[in-house]
């Protein structure tokens, strides 16, 4: 299967960086390694998280694209769908069929037309509109409900941090 | 678990078991000259004769016996011992040479594989040398060591290349003298495994009755299988890779070389295995309870992968049942790229919803999930009009719940019931303060079902269900939709309160 996988990836990749969307950077970690990539993401506008810059890794099955990704942030992120470790949770990172907590309904998931650069869209959409109703992160996905404004405050010293101050 | 156990050892490095090894070869050299010039010479003590492995061990405590019978035997016993150790300590020393010529530096994941199969070999041959031939003999036990030894060397070399080829497929510019390293050794060892074969027969039909010969043909067998396998899969990585354009059929090829090349190696090792134990006639021992817990596991896989296959024929089947090729017409309307694998469609298969894919993506896709990539149409058998979602989901779902047992009051729900099997205890019914409990046991194994039946977990379905009991009139799927979004019981009943949510046309409500 790897073959497959391979080419599609090598497709994705050329895409990336024939035309690269606002404020995303991915790409393998070495050219030996097509299955592991590194992606810099800038956070939204607007949001708690502007300015900041967070590197990721993302980690590819040998089946890719019949099975999605793994996606971890290797920065500390304290975020309502990120778990403490880094694992980016997002409904479109989950292979169809399990469906551990039942929020969501399989029209959201993984399906092979999804690609990098929509995963990567969709976690700068999450970054910017937590959803707190299926939180990876409990502490994270209280205060963002509860105390804006100490979370806000939290965003605001990691992106300091995510850019080297 | 033997593993562990024997990760605890502390075995010594390479360079100090061949320093050691060549000391007691020089040792044993310089002693049996002594002893051929000057009989009287003899009173030499032989303890630092230890070593790793184990013919050695048990040939060495022979030769402390026969040391006290006689001096002469001990000398003459001592050349062939050392000999042996040094035997092995060039197999290991080959082995070492040939993974630092052809692999280089192993990676963590190598080494641990590597170190997993070694182990588990070790354990499942002992079992055969000592708990079914029953080896008594010193002679024929260093005779299987030494065939097991090399059979184990070939085997890890073979597995080696496995695990490096499926690394190297990962990138598109490995160079190619990587390449002609792994596959030179791989053909090597196709070689030596045949000659292995060839000897076997050899010694077979001379020596040894047929039985020996069916346990080392077996064995010979799994290792020209999984070599075979290897070069085979790489035939067709290279060709996939060198080849311009799109090669749809590639995925197919790579399935069936797969399936073949795996129930091959299980049934010859289920056969081997069911030899061992017919053979032993040893039906009451330790080592027959490994091996039947080796059939088990060979058996179970066996039939995961007639499962597995049995799935692919359906999907494949059902696919070419129900969607048609695209036509030319289609193709040139389209002029997008397949969605699962960003390659040019040439030929295509056509879904209901007007989207087009390659065969062999969608296929692959199919076997795990039952819906339209782009748009998640679902595909099911069960739902045979996919254009009009108004209409209720199965007809199963309105079939009365079967009848209650005596003590509790269960109400499974009836769709399902093979998936998902869901208990529900309503104490409150019965008095006051016992408490309300639902239990839910999921069997995720068949994706394709679960996943259809994902959109209405049996939870929901309970929820709706009683609902439903509140309004009769109100149509289950009406509830079902209200109830996915609102997620809560008394939310919806104040829908439908309020108005918020209402019964459609006459026509839709079903009676029940």
């Amino acid at each position: 299967m790897a073959g497959s996988a391979l080419k599609r990836l090598m497709a994705e990749y050329k895409q990336l960086t024939l035309n690269p969307p606002e404020g995303i950077v991915a790409g393998p970690v070495n050219e030996d390694n097509f299955f592991e990539w590194e992606a810099l993401i800038t956070g939204p506008e607007d949001t708690c998280f502007e300015g900041g810059v967070f590197p990721a890794r993302l980690t590819f099955p040998s089946d890719y694209p019949l099975s999605p990704p793994k996606m971890k942030f290797s920065c500390d992120i304290f975020h309502p769908n990120i778990y403490a470790d880094g694992r980016v949770c997002i409904s479109i990172l989950h292979a169809p069929g399990d469906d551990p907590m039942g929020y969501e309904s399989s029209a959201e998931r993984w399906s092979p037309v999804q690609s990098v650069e929509k995963i990567l869209l969709s976690v700068v959409s999450m970054l910017a509109e937590p959803n707190d109703e299926s939180a990876a992160n409990v502490d994270a996905a209280k205060t963002w409900r509860e105390d804006r404004e100490k979370f806000n405050d939290i965003a605001h010293s990691t992106v300091r941090k995510s850019i080297g101050l | 678990m033997p593993v562990v156990l024997i990760e605890r050892i502390p075995l010594p490095s390479l360079r100090t078991y061949t320093s050691i090894s060549l000391a007691l070869l020089a040792c044993a050299l310089y002693y049996a000259h002594n002893t051929a010039l000057n009989p009287a010479n003899l009173v030499i003590s032989v303890p630092e004769s230890k070593s790793a492995d184990l013919p050695n061990e048990l040939s060495s405590t022979q030769s402390n016996n026969t040391e006290n019978v006689s001096f002469l035997g001990a000398a003459s016993l001592l050349i062939p011992e050392t000999l042996i150790n040094m035997a092995y300590c060039c197999l290991f020393l080959i082995g070492k040479g040939v993974q630092k010529a052809v692999f280089g530096e192993l990676r963590v994941s190598e080494r641990q594989h590597m170190k997993d199969k070694f182990w588990n070999f070790v354990f499942y041959k002992f079992i055969l040398v000592f708990g079914v031939l029953n080896v008594q003999e010193i002679e024929e036990v260093v005779c299987w060591c030494a065939w097991f030894s090399v059979l184990c060397l070939l085997h890890l070399l073979a597995e080696l290349s496995k695990d490096r080829f499926e690394y190297l497929s990962f990138s598109p510019t490995t160079p190619v003298w990587s390449h002609f390293k792994v596959i030179t050794l791989l053909v090597l060892i196709q070689v030596t495994s045949v000659s292995l074969l060839a000897m076997c027969g050899y010694i077979g039909v001379y020596y040894t009755g047929l039985d020996t010969f069916a346990f080392m043909i077996a064995e010979c067998f799994l290792l020209m299988i999984k070599t075979l396998y290897v070069l085979v899969r790489y035939a067709i990585h290279l060709w996939d890779i060198n080849h311009n354009g799109v090669w749809e059929n590639r995925s197919t090829y790579i399935y069936h070389t797969e399936l073949v090349f795996e129930l091959c190696a299980l049934s010859v090792d289920f056969v081997h295995h069911v030899h061992m134990l017919i053979w032993g006639n040893i039906l009451l021992s330790m080592a027959s309870l490994v091996i039947c817990m080796q059939l088990r596991f060979l058996s179970s896989e066996f039939k995961r992968r007639i499962r597995r296959h049995k799935n692919y024929l359906r999907v494949l089947q059902s696919m070419e049942a129900k969607f048609p090729m695209a036509t030319k017409d289609d193709l040139d309307s389209n002029n997008d790229d397949c969605a699962v694998c960003w390659e040019k469609m040439d030929t295509a298969r056509k879904l209901p919803c007007g989207h087009l894919f390659h065969n062999a993506c969608l296929r692959s896709w199919l076997e795990q999930d039952a819906s339209c990539p782009t748009c998640r149409t679902s595909l099911n058998d069960l739902q045979p009009n996919p254009s009009s979602p108004e209409v209720p989901p199965p007809s199963r779902q309105h079939t009365p719940p079967p009848p209650p047992s005596p003590t509790t009051d269960q109400v499974p729900t009836a769709q399902n019931i093979m998936t998902n099997h869901s208990f529900h205890f309503d104490g409150s019914r019965y008095v006051s303060w016992l408490p309300s409990f639902s239990l839910e046991v999921h069997h995720p194994r068949n994706v394709a079902t679960a996943a259809s039946a994902a959109s209405h977990s049996s939870l929901l379905d309970n929820m709706a269900r009683q609902v439903r009991e509140v309004f009769p009139n109100m149509p289950l799927s009406v509830i079902l939709d209200d109830l996915r979004v609102t997620r809560s019981l008394e939310m919806t009943i104040e829908n439908i309160i309020i108005g918020r949510v209402s019964a459609p046309p006459v026509s839709v409500i079903d009676q029940e």
